[in-house]
Parts: C-alpha cells; sequence; structure tokens
C-alpha cells in the first residue's frame, strides 16, 4: 500500500476492507481526532475512547463516505463532534483535565510561567462553554479550519457557525480574564 | 469599513485577517494600518494564540488508541453477531440436510403404493406401543 496516497483514495481501499489503508488513515488521523475531542469533553480516557469509536466508525461506514460531498477530515470531524457531544450530553458534569496534558512548546523559564498560567486559565474558561462552543474553538482555532470548513464539519450554515464562534470567543475571552484579574471582577 | 464593524470582525474571527470572511479582507486590511485597528488585531491574536493551544496527544498514545482500535476489530471478526453467524455457508449445512431429508420422505411418500396390511401394521405397533407411551414418557 502506497503511504503517499490521498485520505479519500485511502478511503476507497478501507471500503474494499483492505485494513492496510485503514492503518494509515489511522496514523495520519489518530491524533487529531483525539486532540478534539479532548478539547470537547475535557477529559483524556474519554478522548481516547472517542478516537475509538471514531476509526471503528470509519471503517464499518467506509462506504457511505462519499469523497465529492466532503474531505475525509470534514467527514473525520463530524464523526469525533457528534461522538463527543453524545458523551457530553449524557455526562454534564465533566472533569478538568490536569493542565499538564497540555502541549507547551518550549519557551523560557518565566515566558513558561505565564504560559503555563494562560494556559491553565484556557482551561478553566472552557469549561464554561458549551461543548458546542468548545467544538467551533477546537476547529477553528486549534484545527486551522477555515470557516466554512469548520460549519462542515459540525453541520452547521456559515452564518450559524459565525455566530457560535462569535459567542464562544466573547465568553472565553470574559472568563480568562476573569481569571487573570480576579479583583476587576469581585 | 467603520472602526466598530472592524472591532466586530476582529472578536469573531481573530486577529489574522487572512482568516476572515474573502468579502471583508481588503477593506479591513486598509484599515488595519490605523494605529486603533492595529491595537485591536494585536489584542485578537493574542487571544488566538491562546484559543490554539491543544491538549497533548503523543504519537504513543495514538499509537495505542490505534492498536485498540485494530484489536477491536480482530475480535469483532472472531466472534460475529448471530445474524452474521446464521449467514455463514456452515450454519446452512444442518438446515439444507433437514430439508432434503423431508423432501426425500415426502418423495417415498408419494412415490410408494400404499398397501395396509396387517403385518405391517403390526410391525409398526410393536415398534411404537401406544399403550406404553403417555405424557411423562415411555413406560
Amino acid at each position: 500500500m502506497n503511504e503517499d496516497l490521498s485520505d479519500e483514495a485511502l478511503m476507497a481501499a478501507v471500503a474494499a476492507r483492505q485494513q492496510q489503508a485503514f492503518r494509515i488513515l489511522m496514523g495520519r488521523h489518530m491524533q487529531r481526532a483525539v486532540r478534539v475531542a479532548q478539547r470537547v469533553v475535557r477529559d483524556s480516557a474519554e478522548a481516547d475512547d472517542i478516537g475509538q469509536d471514531a476509526f471503528l466508525r470509519v471503517w464499518s461506514h467506509a462506504a457511505s463516505f462519499d469523497p465529492d460531498i466532503a474531505r475525509f477530515t470534514t467527514w473525520l470531524y463530524r464523526i469525533v463532534l457528534n461522538l463527543a457531544f453524545d458523551r457530553t450530553r449524557r455526562r454534564p458534569l465533566a472533569p478538568i483535565d490536569e493542565a499538564s496534558d497540555i502541549s507547551a512548546p518550549d519557551p523560557e523559564p518565566v515566558e513558561r510561567l505565564i504560559a503555563d498560567e494562560e494556559r491553565r486559565a484556557l482551561e478553566q474558561a472552557m469549561a464554561g462553554l458549551s461543548e458546542r462552543q468548545r467544538g467551533a474553538i477546537a476547529l477553528f482555532h486549534m484545527e486551522g479550519l477555515s470557516g466554512e470548513e469548520a460549519a462542515r464539519a459540525m453541520n452547521l450554515s456559515a452564518k450559524a457557525f459565525e455566530s457560535l464562534l462569535a459567542r464562544a470567543r466573547a465568553t472565553l475571552r470574559e472568563h480568562v480574564e476573569k481569571i487573570q484579574n480576579p479583583r476587576r471582577y469581585a | 469599513m467603520t472602526l466598530d464593524q472592524f472591532r466586530k470582525l476582529a472578536e469573531i474571527w481573530g486577529g489574522d485577517i487572512d482568516r476572515w470572511p474573502a468579502a471583508t479582507q481588503a477593506a479591513a486590511r486598509d484599515m488595519a494600518a490605523g494605529g486603533e485597528a492595529g491595537r485591536i488585531l494585536a489584542e485578537q491574536l493574542r487571544l488566538d494564540r491562546l484559543f490554539s493551544v491543544a491538549p497533548d496527544v503523543s504519537d504513543d498514545r495514538a499509537g495505542r488508541i490505534g492498536f485498540a482500535v485494530l484489536q477491536r476489530l480482530a475480535k469483532a471478526d472472531r466472534n460475529p453477531p448471530w445474524f452474521r453467524r446464521l449467514l455463514r455457508p456452515a450454519s446452512f449445512v444442518p438446515a439444507a440436510g433437514l430439508a432434503c431429508s423431508a423432501m426425500v420422505g415426502l418423495w417415498l411418500a408419494g412415490e410408494l403404493p400404499y398397501l395396509q396390511q396387517q403385518e405391517a401394521l403390526s410391525v409398526v405397533s410393536m415398534v411404537f406401543d401406544g399403550s406404553a407411551v403417555t405424557l411423562w414418557g415411555v413406560q
């Protein structure tokens, strides 16, 4: 199996039950699937389960994937988000993951302290968002999707995604500022 | 584009004008040269950087999850659901055998002459003694 094949070509092979193609796809996209899931459910063990379930769905529903309608990543994000939203609906009170689970580049010590502080603030602030708002932040900011791509992945109109993102950013900003400047909001 | 419109767009789409809706980008770039617009963008960029921080998912962790997926697929192949097991060719052998026996029996019943002889009936009676059979078993 040629590892340079596009995701869509690999999906055609997965639909023909070629496990090697499936392994390549998992190698390429498992990290992003788990990352997005973890951003939404805020629990690493649950994010791992969602990653597994998402790829099991990719395997079992491969025949229904149509590359003319969506890119593979858009389809995968949609599967991951649906699974994550289902889980958060079943479990309304989500635990907050440790900030140590967050990837950090490698800045200077003082900068790192500030960065860690900000990341902790972000994690706490994320808890104040709805799961759909966390999904919008994950796709647009973390994964770098365009507004249109993110709207497609969330099965929303461009306008609906825009207002979801606007609310998410405004709420996050407010929470982060509250956490960083508690006196001003006391 | 007014400064308020610019601020609103920046608050929605962040500090990178390249990621704003295409129709607004040219006007936004013209405005971004100004001091206040530049300050708005810088503030939103700071938030963008914060919002783009991703949870850490190491290669090892992703590999373990992928391996678990393959294990679950292998397990599902070993223990398919009952309706899949029924559709396997091997599962048709007993049913097909029974059907063939029934067809042969029916064919023989139709083809062979019916002779009600006392001797034949007595042989049947000997084998299946009606008086010795009860609801609770053979006496």
